[in-house]
């Protein structure tokens, strides 16, 4: 039982960032039409500023909190900075162009990878713990630090879908992404929306990363795993879904949580795989796929 | 009959065959060796996109080919030539399979799961004990009496299957592929399986895929888990973006002047990396129609300037 726990808890902490990550994906493409793979870039150098900022701030004096939310913030300002650089100069022309986005996107992968790799080096690192101690929850023990970051997730994941379905911004990007000619009609800026989508997708990613540095290893390649997961999540609940991002998140995270504790990691990569080929046999589209 | 372009192609191969016997050395050799494959990948790639459809799936195929090439030459002593054609017809068997459930729904769904059976497949090399693991298969070789004649036999068959693909494309087959990119609804309309034809495109492309990832094969003698990633699809799409999507004459060109480019640029130690990424994004920002369409425009311009300053005598 106490097992079981501590791998629900794990699914959930996972699940929170994939959550972070499939929404954002999403949104870009239900918006947009766009399959940007340069997505887990953004998350990436969020992480990678946290895990070099933080030891050099709490060197300089700073208590561990105040240095990780000091960092943690110019992190998700460098993800909104990277995602509009690559918005302003390529996805802006490629807008409803899925091949040709994708194939820019891919160019911005392979760039970003030579540069982050040339200017942070390869070698993992890791930030001193912010909060001590452990709490055990329903006789699972987790480590403070995990909780918090875990909540952290979940609070920034409801926050976004509630944007998404009760702010103003929110109903326009789902009408948009619904039917972008009946919604230029009925008044919304596309343009306009569209990019602030965008922005906001990068911030997300950029809050993930920033959430994941302290308890997982950085390196520049961080984001190449989560952006196939994140993918897989979106394709099982159905591109442009938002509650289909949200349960193929889920998914994902309690396949590897499970199958990675009982058959190993990459055992659990290749259930995913298979399962949802299985899956796209029965539901072409995902779960609440139209497009 | 259609027109085949027969002069371009026998005087393509016979430049191609005369470079083989003038660059022997080794190194020479083998940059014709990878121009000669990435060609061919290039092609494979573009095959697919008839149908509109990316296959980032390719890496995976070539895998597929390498490796089933490594099992046949090292454990079960087939033949040089069956060996390669096994390649192809493994590559060619799994895609069927792969693509009659993933390419119904088509678009991102089989873009993005191609890119993850890459993944996949990957893991499955490095944890499978006969493939040699993380470490890969070594000992491939070619036949010895091919030693000197290897880049020639490399070249002719990367020729030979790019010549293939584009009869096809210029057949009426090729007008269906066409037709099912164009609008898939309106070719459902007329009585064609759009599904199965769909899957017969990907399977003549994973075949031609299998076979490069055999030839790589034999051409390097070792293979691992590591040169089979996504990478692969990725390069081969900076071979036809650069190139030209229009004609295959583009892939073939995008593959020698990227491959060309990047020895000299990785000579001067830039990261591959950063040099392919600044390739694809250059070219898909800045020259959309590739090489080929910078070529047939200036052709245009001169002969319109041309046209115009008679005009004026």
């Amino acid at each position: 039982m106490e097992l079981v726990f501590q791998l629900l808890i794990t699914t959930l902490q996972i699940s929170a960032v994939y959550i972070l990550f499939s929404l954002g994906l999403t949104l870009i493409f239900g918006v947009m039409q766009i399959v940007n793979f340069a997505h887990g870039h953004y998350f990436a150098i969020s992480a990678l500023v946290v895990v070099y900022l933080m030891p050099w701030l709490v060197e300089a004096g700073f208590p561990a909190s105040a240095a990780y939310i000091l960092s943690g913030l110019i992190g998700i300002a460098a993800a909104v900075l990277v995602g509009l650089a690559t918005y302003q100069f390529g996805f802006r022309h490629f807008q409803r162009d899925m091949v040709g986005s994708f194939i820019l996107s891919v160019g911005f992968v392979l760039l970003f990878d030579g540069l982050f790799l040339e200017s942070f080096g390869g070698a993992s690192r890791s930030v001193p713990s912010i909060v001590e101690g452990t709490v055990s929850v329903f006789g699972a023990a987790i480590t403070g630090q995990r909780l918090l970051l875990c909540f952290a997730a979940i609070l920034t994941a409801f926050a976004l879908y509630l944007v998404l379905m009760k702010s103003k911004l929110g109903s326009a990007l789902r009408a948009v992404s619904i039917d972008q000619e009946a919604a230029m009609l009925q008044g919304v800026p596309y343009n306009k929306i569209a990019f602030s989508g965008f922005l906001l997708a990068a911030g997300l990613a950029g809050i993930a990363g920033a959430l994941i540095a302290p308890v997982s290893i950085v390196t520049p390649a961080i984001g190449a795993d989560y952006i196939v997961k994140g993918f897989i999540a979106v394709i099982i609940g159905g591109l442009g879904s938002i509650p289909g991002a949200v349960i193929g998140a889920l998914f994902v995270a309690f396949v590897e949580a499970f199958g990675g504790y009982y058959y190993g990691a990459s055992t659990a990569t290749l259930a995913i795989f298979f399962l949802v080929i299985a899956f796209l046999l029965f539901k072409p589209k995902g779960l609440f796929g139209n497009g | 009959m259609a027109n085949y372009q027969i002069p371009s192609w026998v005087i393509f191969s016979i430049f191609a065959v005369l470079a083989s016997q003038y660059f022997s050395g080794s190194h020479s050799a083998s940059i014709l060796n990878s121009i000669a494959i990435a060609a061919l990948l290039a092609g494979s790639l573009r095959f697919v996109m008839l149908i509109g459809e990316l296959n980032f799936a390719i890496a995976a195929f070539v895998g597929i080919g390498a490796y089933s090439a490594g099992v046949a030459t090292t454990m079960l002593d087939i033949s040089f030539f069956l060996a390669i054609l096994t390649s192809g017809v493994a590559a060619s068997l799994i895609s069927m399979v792969f693509g009659s459930i993933t390419l119904r729904s088509g678009g991102p769904y089989f873009l993005l799961i191609g890119f993850a059976f890459t993944e996949a497949m990957r893991i499955v090399y490095s944890k499978t004990d006969v493939l040699g693991q993380t470490s890969g298969m070594v000992g491939i070789f070619p036949p010895i009496e091919f030693d000197d004649w290897l880049s020639l036999f490399v070249i002719i068959i990367c020729l030979g299957l790019l010549f293939l693909m584009y009869v096809i494309e210029k057949s009426q087959f090729g007008t269906i592929f066409k037709s099912i990119r164009d609008n898939s609804d309106v070719t459902r309309t007329v009585g064609i399986n759009v599904l199965y034809w769909k899957v017969v495109c990907f399977a003549i492309a994973s075949f031609c895929a299998g076979i490069a990832g055999a030839l790589q094969a034999f051409v390097n003698n070792v293979i691992s888990p590591g040169d089979f990633g996504y990478l692969l699809a990725v390069f081969a799409l900076a071979y036809v973006k650069v190139g030209g999507e229009s004609s295959i004459a583009g892939s073939i060109l995008g593959a020698i002047f990227l491959v060309v480019l990047s020895e000299f640029a990785l000579a001067l130690g830039a990261g591959e990396h950063i040099f392919y990424g600044a390739a694809i994004v250059i070219a898909v920002l800045f020259m959309r129609e590739g090489i080929v369409g910078l070529v047939s425009s200036t052709i245009s311009w001169i002969t319109k300037t041309r046209a115009s300053k008679e005009e004026r005598v």
